[in-house]
């Protein structure tokens, strides 16, 4: 039997219809080598492919650490070195108003139309991370001989957050209404306080910073000196004489979870002293809220030979001194921002009359306005502007964010500086102007907003008559729209 | 008595307190190659604490690691080191022609050139050599697999390149054109080129990748240390002299007020702690004590020098590793 199967076997495999169990093992062992060095060669292949890969991601993390970075968003264009601290950005902020006086004196009558209030592109950035710069020219109204078309262009080194230097053009630290942003006032036009008696653009240096987390911010500076609502030229100063600023201001329960953490109050003060000329007397005229007309002036119009008191040039004299205590709060939708400001400013009269001739006087004028808001969207408020929580869509998905806004302010004058109309003539220049002003925003998204305001103004003298009997100013009233852009 | 010993007691204690509140801190930045990473770390923590011995002031010592030339380029482009050690002197030299941070003759001021060891080039190869490599030529056959880092990046890559070249010279008579042919051939091998030495090390080691890693010695050893059983080292027939240099960066550490301290670390390297700690890292010392006492730590090479081969670093770099230099000839292809 194993004979038999001995034989058909070595038949079997003679013929070739089996092969021998020795070659079919060395033909699998063969394939399985070559298989082996096959998978292993794709191993390899797939190893490298991976690391390859692996080696691709570092290098591009490397360059993402120096690829600078160029940003264009609703918060303007820009570009930044990888690592931040080198940064240009580039924003605008206009302003396209339309301008109607319902009513007034004559010198507003006829005046309605479109104004182009604030065109002003801005080039801002950070150098080596410490060193802030920016530069706003002026295209639209608010250019004037006065500033040169420039409206800020100034350096702030942030040496510590407790320690800063800001140095160039720039709006002082003192009026709280001031400091916030043209596009994000609450109102077409600032107040009395803002536009009349505090500082609005000055050239000189300021120390600043933040103490205690934030929660008081200081500032002291030395400037060129502006008159009440003045905006300094960048030309060198036309005297030697410099105004002084401080300012305090405190958020003390900033961060904490009080109701009191939106609230914001504290002092400034400024202290110069100029000796006007009848060229450049160092006096201002105050303006209606409208800001197309005065409805107060010092004497000044000097006519040869003229006897009468009010024509002569009245100069500052020495000091002005200006205190301006203020505050904020913000809760949840409302806002509510309330500043006072008085100018302590000595003054003379230079006619040849001797009425007059050498009078001088120290005048307290004053300002003052309470304005509240109020985001009837429910966004939060605060001293910046507005983010809408939906930005309108028209197809209906979102209508964007609408506030409402009132304000009462008023502006007074000296009563001493009419007192034989040696320095104003009350039939000339009105001695108070009370105003109440309410209005809509409508911010479409962060960059967009509409605004109407309706302003009402009542003044007491300016409107003629006699020194014994004066005659109010016509009431100015004004409905002002306004289609802002900005980022 | 009493009040005696308690008062002098108090001045004592007074006196510690002062000295250690008048105590400076000081910090250096080493920017230095791939694979010196163990290296600084035993030693950064040797000079503190000597340096703490001698004048009582505290120095913390942050390295920073990379291809040679990449890290050079970073301290050119305004990196602060205090102190550099790189893999190769050119990597150094060119602070000086870009950047003007060091003295044109800064290699002379330390001992040997500056170079406080030296080291060299080996292969590695997996456990068993299973593509059984002994020295270059088998490297550059078919089917096997290299691994070597860039040397446009790398100073290692460099050394690797150059003990090649210097291979083939010796094989064909000094025939350049026949040692580019032999380095063409090694880099068609060649299937991931990494940035730096200690990356390298990580593709062939960690990945697993090529059957052969060109490798500082010390890499080396370092691989057989932390994977015991994995891999062998060959040594070729011919190698080259790896002289790793280092200065102080004097514009820098003049604007840190740091130049006595970075001078002293660099100068502590050539110190016998220094140089122990060098050898238990695998560098060959460069003081002849102890480099006899770790002699028989490393491998006998036959080992040429860049200058006497290749005519110094200047030329070695214009003609081979510049843009559009051989490198760039041979890789492109």
């Amino acid at each position: 039997m194993q004979y038999k199967r001995k034989l058909i076997t070595t038949l079997l495999i003679g013929s070739g219809i089996i092969s021998a169990p020795q070659v079919a093992l060395a033909n699998d062992s063969s394939e399985l080598e070559q298989l082996r060095a096959l998978v292993q060669e794709l191993d390899q292949k797939v190893r490298v492919l991976d690391r390859k890969n692996e080696l691709a991601d570092e290098a591009a993390a490397a360059a993402k650490k120096e690829t600078p970075i160029v940003s264009a968003s609703e918060n303007g264009f820009g570009f930044k070195s990888a690592d931040g601290k080198n940064e240009i950005r580039f924003r605008a902020l206009a302003q396209i108003d339309y301008r109607n006086f319902t009513n007034g004196s004559n010198d507003t009558k006829n005046i309605d139309g479109f104004d182009f209030r604030r065109i002003r592109p801005s080039v801002e950035g950070t150098l080596y991370g410490k060193y802030d710069f920016r530069f706003v020219p002026e295209f639209g109204d608010n250019k004037t001989t006065s500033n040169s078309g420039i409206v800020d262009a100034y350096i702030d080194a942030r040496f510590k957050p407790w320690f800063q230097v800001r140095a160039g053009k720039f709006k002082p630290y003192v009026g709280l209404e001031r400091l916030q942003s043209g596009g994000d006032i609450k109102f077409i036009e600032r107040s009395f306080v803002s536009n009349n008696i505090l500082p609005n653009r000055d050239v000189g240096a300021s120390v600043h910073g933040d103490l205690f987390e934030g929660k008081l911010n200081y500032a002291v500076g030395v400037y060129n000196g502006v008159v009440d609502g003045g905006d300094n030229v960048t030309s060198q100063d036309t005297n030697g004489d410099k105004e002084y600023a401080v300012r305090l201001f405190t958020t003390p329960f900033k961060g904490e979870d009080s109701i009191l953490e939106g609230l914001g109050f504290g002092l400034a003060a400024t202290h110069g002293n100029f000796t006007g000329t009848t060229t450049n007397t160092g006096l201002p005229n105050y303006k209606t809220p409208g800001q197309e007309t005065n409805f107060f002036t010092y004497n000044a119009k000097l006519t040869s030979g003229s006897t009468t008191a009010y024509d002569s040039i009245v100069v500052g004299n020495g000091d002005r001194t200006r205190w301006a205590p203020q505050a904020y709060y913000y809760s949840g939708p409302f806002g509510i921002i309330a500043e006072y400001a008085v100018v302590t400013q000595d003054v003379k009269n230079t006619g040849s009359l001797a009425a007059v001739k050498n009078k001088t006087a120290t005048l307290d004028n004053d300002a003052w306005q309470i304005a509240a808001s109020w985001l009837i969207t429910g966004e939060t408020a605060s001293f910046k502007g507005v983010k809408p929580k939906n930005n309108f869509d028209p197809d209906g998905a979102g209508w964007g964010a609408w506030e409402l806004v009132a304000r009462y302010q008023q502006n007074n004058i000296d009563n001493s500086a009419f007192t034989n109309s040696v320095f104003a003539d009350i039939t000339k220049s009105a001695k108070s102007a009370k105003a109440w002003a309410t209005g809509v925003n409508w911010y479409l998204n962060q960059n967009l907003k509409l605004a109407v305001n309706y302003e009402q103004t009542n003044f007491e003298g300016g409107g003629g008559g006699t020194v014994a009997n004066p005659i109010d100013r016509p009431n100015e009233k004004t409905l002002f729209t306004r289609l802002q852009i900005s980022y | 008595m009493k009040f005696k010993t308690l008062a002098l007691s108090t001045l004592l204690a007074a006196l510690f307190v002062s000295v250690q509140a008048l105590a400076a801190d000081i910090s250096l930045l080493n920017v230095s190659y791939d694979p010196t990473r163990e290296l600084y770390q035993d030693y950064n923590a040797a000079f503190a604490k000597y340096w703490k011995a001698k004048t009582g002031d505290n120095v913390s010592v942050k390295a920073s690691h990379g291809g040679s030339g990449k890290q050079g380029r970073a301290v050119i482009d305004g990196l602060e080191a205090d102190v550099v050690t790189l893999a190769l002197a050119y990597d150094i030299d060119a602070i000086y022609d870009k950047a003007k941070l060091i003295p044109k003759d800064w290699q002379k001021r330390l001992p040997h050139n500056s170079s406080p060891y030296t080291s060299t080039i080996v292969f590695l190869v997996r456990k068993g050599n299973p593509k059984h490599i002994k020295d270059w030529d088998d490297v550059v056959k078919p089917g096997v697999s290299i691994i070597t880092p860039n040397p446009k990046t790398s100073g290692g890559a460099r050394w690797n390149y150059l003990a090649a070249w210097a291979y083939a010279l010796k094989q064909n008579n000094n025939d350049e054109a026949k040692a580019k042919e032999f380095v063409g051939k090694l880099y068609k091998n060649v299937p991931v080129l990494d940035s730096g030495a200690r990356g390298a090390t990580t593709t062939f080691v960690e990945r697993g990748i090529g059957d052969v890693l060109l490798a500082w010695e010390n890499e080396a050893f370092l691989a057989l240390k932390e994977s015991p059983g994995k891999f062998e080292i060959v040594v070729p027939s011919l190698s080259i002299l790896a002289e790793p240099p280092v200065t102080v960066v004097d514009k820098v550490v003049d604007k840190h007020k740091t130049r006595a301290v970075a001078e002293a670390y660099l100068n502590y390297l050539y110190s016998e702690e220094g140089q122990e700690i060098a050898a238990k890292n695998y560098y060959r010392p460069t003081l002849e004590s102890v480099a006899k006492k770790y002699e028989p730590q490393f491998p006998k090479v036959n080992l040429v020098k860049i200058d006497d081969v290749f005519g110094g670093w200047q030329k070695t770099q214009k003609t081979h590793f510049a843009d559009g230099g051989v490198f760039d000839q041979i890789y492109a292809k």
